[in-house]
């Protein structure tokens, strides 16, 4: 028992003098365990929040440009509810020009249906429950794609 | 009279369902309430070994179920406790045996004659589980403090929650190592209560004691020094409304760790 604790004592010297940063088990098993439960509860697979991710890069690359790799979306519990957590590094605002010409060129391939709710998904971080809602929000926000126009016609 | 059914379930099998069963069936007993406790997982029955009844099994929940015999007639009472009896599981059987409704009515009948039904539920979200749930009003979910069986909890819970007849659940967390939580190597208490985001009912130490006790069928409440025993008794008393507060399980207690604690020490002093 002596030469146990002894072994213990030396190795526990060695393990003081590393680094502080190492994650601990405990750390690890409940950082996985609230990523696997998300997904659970959610039913969105990491191949469906890859999807989820590189749809949004298309989306949002029209209005700023990006570090597109960086791109973190990820689920959270909030008390009870599950958020949808996006944090986005900017690298350059585009301007008014840039987002013009991404727009016209997106106008031409889609209806106007179409910008009515990639504008609301670009306004949206919030949980899944709100998908009900947009469809609502889709017929009152019918002003939105107003302000584009004006946009246009100041140039 | 009218009962509380209580199932006891898990999601994840060997989490100790079966022996927090014998345990809180046996606490409560010994509390003066009339409890049975019913063995829901056909096939696989162990609740009756762990009571040290199987030897006084004449028929089980399919004989009641298929009319060979009457209900009190397969009621198996306990060595040491008039209070306490066993509803067992037939061996020879499988899950399908039994029906939800069967099992509801059987509960029901029981809620006449018995202040607590603890229902034994089978590992798993299949029949077995359906069943086990289908006359409970109440459920207490045991994990551990390991990944597997806090996922399966999870899914339990989800499961639960869409069930209107539970009308409410409770989280007992089961062999949990104060040592390696203290050096980080275990999700604390604390870690799993937030995740699952559930009422806590009841901690449990590990405790080698578990084991000595399933071999002779004893329930480890019975033992006055145990501190997993003592654990149990304090989840029986809260099951029955007492506002007891959870032990703490930190400081090392048994002999082995007061002598590791003295050696460490020593060897501290000699450096």
């Amino acid at each position: 028992m002596i030469l146990a604790n002894l072994y213990n004592k030396v190795m526990g010297f060695f393990r003081q003098t590393e680094p502080e940063e190492v994650e601990s088990a405990k750390d690890t098993a409940c950082n996985r365990l609230r990523v696997v439960l998300m997904q659970d509860r959610t039913n969105l697979t990491p191949e469906l929040m890859d999807r989820m991710r590189r749809e949004l890069v298309e989306l949002l690359s029209k209005y700023v440009e990006m570090d597109k790799e960086a791109l973190d979306l990820s689920l959270e519990q909030d008390g009870e509810q599950v958020a949808l957590m996006l944090s986005i590094p900017v690298i350059r605002a585009k301007d008014e020009d840039e987002i013009k010409a991404a727009l016209e060129a997106e106008d031409k391939e889609a209806d106007d249906i179409d910008d009515d709710i990639e504008e609301e998904e670009a306004e949206e971080d919030e949980s899944s429950d709100e998908e009900q809602v947009s469809e609502d929000e889709e017929t009152s926000d019918s002003d939105e794609p107003q302000e584009e126009v004006e946009e246009d016609e100041k140039d | 009279m009218s009962g509380r059914v209580i199932v006891i379930t898990s999601g994840k099998g060997g989490v100790g369902k079966t022996t927090t069963n014998a345990n809180i069936g046996t606490a409560l007993a010994k509390t003066g309430k009339k409890v049975v406790m019913i063995d829901t997982d056909l096939g696989l029955r162990n609740l009756d070994l762990l009571l040290g009844l199987e030897n006084r099994i004449v028929y089980t929940i399919v004989d009641v179920v298929e009319e060979r015999c009457k209900l009190k007639q397969a009621l198996v009472k306990d060595k040491k406790n008039p209070n306490l009896c066993l509803l067992a599981a037939a061996q020879t059987r499988d899950k399908t045996a039994v029906t939800e409704e069967q099992l509801k009515d059987i509960c029901e009948k029981l809620q006449k004659d018995f202040d607590f039904i603890l229902v034994d539920c089978p590992a798993g979200i299949e029949q077995g589980f359906q069943n086990a749930v289908a006359g409970a009003s109440e459920a207490i979910v045991v994990t551990t403090p390991e990944m597997s069986a806090v996922r399966d909890a999870d899914r339990i819970i989800g499961l639960l929650e869409a069930k209107e007849e539970i009308k409410s659940y409770k989280l007992l967390l089961n062999r949990v190592r104060p040592n390696l939580i203290q050096s980080n190597d275990m999700m604390s208490v604390d870690d799993v209560v937030e995740i699952l985001s559930a009422d806590l009912i009841g901690i449990i130490p590990e405790d080698t004691g578990i084991i000595t006790s399933t071999n002779k069928g004893e329930p480890i409440v019975n033992d006055e020094k145990s501190l997993a025993g003592k654990a149990y008794n304090n989840v029986a008393r809260r099951i029955i409304g007492e506002d007891v507060p959870f032990l703490d399980l930190n400081e090392p207690k048994g002999f082995v760790a007061k002598m590791k604690k003295f050696f460490s020490n020593l060897k501290g002093e000699t450096k």
